[in-house]
């Protein structure tokens, strides 16, 4: 019997701290990027030895996934290899690089990937579990098994700004008022995202024009914000210092657990989001064992287990009594389908479209 | 001529070391800066275009780099004023009291860099320690907001790169002979004079050198601004990083990574002319 406390993980933070951290022991990642570019470095290939090379965050696995697959399968094992972080430009050389099997990767990553021709396709017929993730998450992450996603809405403290919050407006309107107690996040397309959502267009717009309009927006209530954060986002709502943040839903959920006071919006003019999932780089000569790997990783019980460990809002419904109650029945990590279809998951914009965030992202940064 | 030889083969392990680890990598990022990037596959071309560069001399660019310049000389300036008086005040003390002084301030070198920096965070934030006992005793009517700021910037620069300013200067201060203080007062000198006539330019290469050891890294400091800057403030260190992390664009990353080489460089090489004659005042 599992006797693990129904409470959400800690593993959620230390997600977050590895999967956003600009900040930190960059150093390293950013002197190995340079360094792989130019020698083209890889791990060792583990090919025919029956063992799988998966590259991951790290404990961004079931508990016991990777023994439970290693018993089902004799002589069928993965060895898990983690990078402290997993900026766009490193998963690309990650996909670049070969030697590994199985990649994390979100939808923009993937999309990058694939645009590159860097991705293998699977063969679904060997993968039957996939049709127990919901179309919607499949539609959006082509190249693999989605596993997890990442609401971005509106963290709050209802008792400090005095009146209900529905909607990106109300944040603008209210910035003034709570000048200084505002937080957003620190990333391009989550910020901008969430903004242009909030002005009616695309999250995912390549429009010059609109993208413009989305960085001036918050450029005109960065003089309030307290700070644009990668980590910790919300953690000023428990003291109150931060009055409102646009916060990441497990973010969120796990900081409700220290301070109810905390509500969270899932705000009317939409929602940006990511999704990540597990996709095949083409460098890859395992991909039998692979799709098997994947299926495996689907099995409800098995993804029960990702989802328990690491507290994620997650994609296979089936999964769902099997899942500890405090994320089955979170209205933040699980939705209603009405807020679902307001959730905009972001893709890879293509040259231009990257290279228009991340102009603006630099003006908005530097204003 | 062998005796010779011998003694020149001493220094090739050390100079192996210094071109593979220093040399290549620096000529890697210079070739680098010249090239362009796919900016889908993020394979890097060499075209040798000078493109980088003229990208850099943009508004954006060159402002996060004035700034980054200014947070810097800033910070060291203040590193300098009081990693002098903290040596000097170590210098005159007993011998056994100067090595523990010496050894509380290398103590903080023990903990690891980040944790040092983030528990400034803490510190720093409106209801966190500093903020409530400002509060209580009548400094401040609201709260301090000091972090996310570019005071914390700089406070928190100043607090991690303190001790490498404290130690050079104080070296240079305990080779000064007892006798020389006693020498100047002997001729005359009120403790003031002593201190500006005597002191401080026989403490000037170790201020020169504890400067450099500073100015340097807090010049490219990017991982301070993110965790106490709260992302609002832009230093060219944050830009460069994001070139290798995110963007993928090496090419630029390079060409930003020499022209801060370049700044520090001619610098360098304005105090380096200034040394010779602080020695000599």
């Amino acid at each position: 019997m599992d006797m693990t406390p129904d409470t959400l993980s800690t593993g959620i933070s230390r997600r977050s701290l590895l999967r956003r951290a600009a900040a930190g022991a960059l150093a390293l990642p950013a002197g190995a990027a340079l360094l792989d570019a130019f020698a083209g470095s890889a791990p060792a290939a583990t090919a025919d030895s029956g063992q799988l090379l998966l590259n991951n965050y790290p404990g961004w696995i079931g508990k016991s996934e990777l023994a439970a697959y290693a018993k089902k399968y004799p002589g069928h094992s993965v060895k898990m290899v983690t990078n402290a972080t997993s900026s766009v430009a490193e998963v690309i050389l990650q996909f670049k690089n070969g030697g590994y099997d199985v990649l994390l990767s979100d939808t923009t990553d993937a999309g990058q990937a694939d645009d590159a021709g860097l991705i293998q396709k699977v063969d679904w017929s060997k993968v039957p579990n996939i049709k127990k993730v919901s179309a919607n998450f499949r539609k959006a992450y082509p190249w693999g098994i989605p596993t997890d996603y990442g609401k971005v809405g509106i963290a709050y403290r209802p008792d400090i700004v005095g009146e209900k919050i529905t909607s990106w407006a109300d944040v603008w309107r209210l910035a003034p008022k709570f000048s200084g107690r505002v937080v957003f996040i620190n990333l391009e397309r989550d910020c901008l995202g969430s903004t242009l959502k909030s002005l009616g267009y695309s999250a995912n717009s390549s429009d010059a024009k609109q993208i413009s309009a989305a960085k001036d927006a918050v450029i005109k209530i960065k003089p309030h914000l307290q700070a644009f954060l990668n980590t910790n986002v919300g953690q000023g709502l428990v003291n109150g210092s931060t009055a409102i943040a646009m916060d990441w839903d497990y973010d969120v959920a796990l900081l409700k657990q220290k301070q109810p006071k905390i509500e969270w919006v899932a705000p009317k003019e939409g929602m940006h989001a990511y999704l990540e999932g597990f996709s095949v780089p083409k460098s890859s000569n395992n991909l039998e064992q692979v799709e098997e790997l994947l299926n495996f990783m689907l099995d409800p019980k098995q993804y029960a287990d990702f989802v328990n460990t690491t507290g994620t809002a997650y994609t296979v419904p089936a999964a769902t009594p099997f899942v500890k109650k405090t994320i089955a029945n979170s209205p933040i990590l699980k939705p209603s389908a009405a807020v679902l279809k307001r959730v905009e998951f972001d893709h890879y914009l293509g040259a231009k479209g990257t290279e228009l965030f991340a102009k603006a992202w630099q003006e908005v940064k530097a204003s | 001529v062998l005796q010779q030889a011998r003694r020149h083969l001493l220094v090739v392990p050390t100079a192996v070391l210094t071109v593979v680890f220093f040399v290549a990598p620096l000529a890697l990022i210079a070739v680098y800066s010249f090239g362009s990037v796919n900016p889908v596959t993020l394979d890097v071309f060499f075209g040798w275009t000078t493109g980088n560069y003229r990208e850099f001399a943009s508004t954006l660019y060159l402002h996060s780099l004035l700034r980054s310049i200014f947070l810097s000389v800033g910070a060291t300036a203040i590193c300098a004023v009081l990693g002098f008086s903290l040596a000097y005040f170590i210098s005159r003390q007993p011998p056994r009291a100067q090595r523990l002084l010496l050894v509380a301030v290398i103590v903080p070198f023990w903990t690891s860099f980040i944790v040092r920096t983030y528990s400034w965070v803490d510190l720093l934030q409106n209801l966190g320690p500093i903020d409530r006992f400002a509060g209580a005793v009548g400094l401040t009517s609201g709260h301090l907001s000091v972090l996310y700021t570019p005071t914390a910037i700089a406070i928190g620069i100043v607090y991690s790169y303190l001790p490498l300013m404290v130690l050079p200067i104080y070296v240079s201060l305990e080779r000064i002979d007892e006798s020389i203080y006693s020498a100047a007062a002997d001729l005359g000198a009120t403790p003031w004079r002593q201190f500006r006539r005597v002191v401080l330019p026989l403490a000037m290469p170790g201020v020169i050198a504890g400067s450099i050891i500073v100015g340097i890294p807090a010049l490219g400091e990017y991982v301070i601004p993110e965790i106490l800057g709260g992302g609002k403030t832009l230093m060219l260190g944050n830009i460069l990083a994001d070139q290798f992390q995110n963007t993928g664009d090496y090419p630029f990353g390079s060409a930003l990574a020499v022209t801060l080489m370049g700044v520090l460089m001619i610098l360098l090489f304005i105090m380096r002319r200034r040394q010779p004659l602080q020695e000599t005042a």
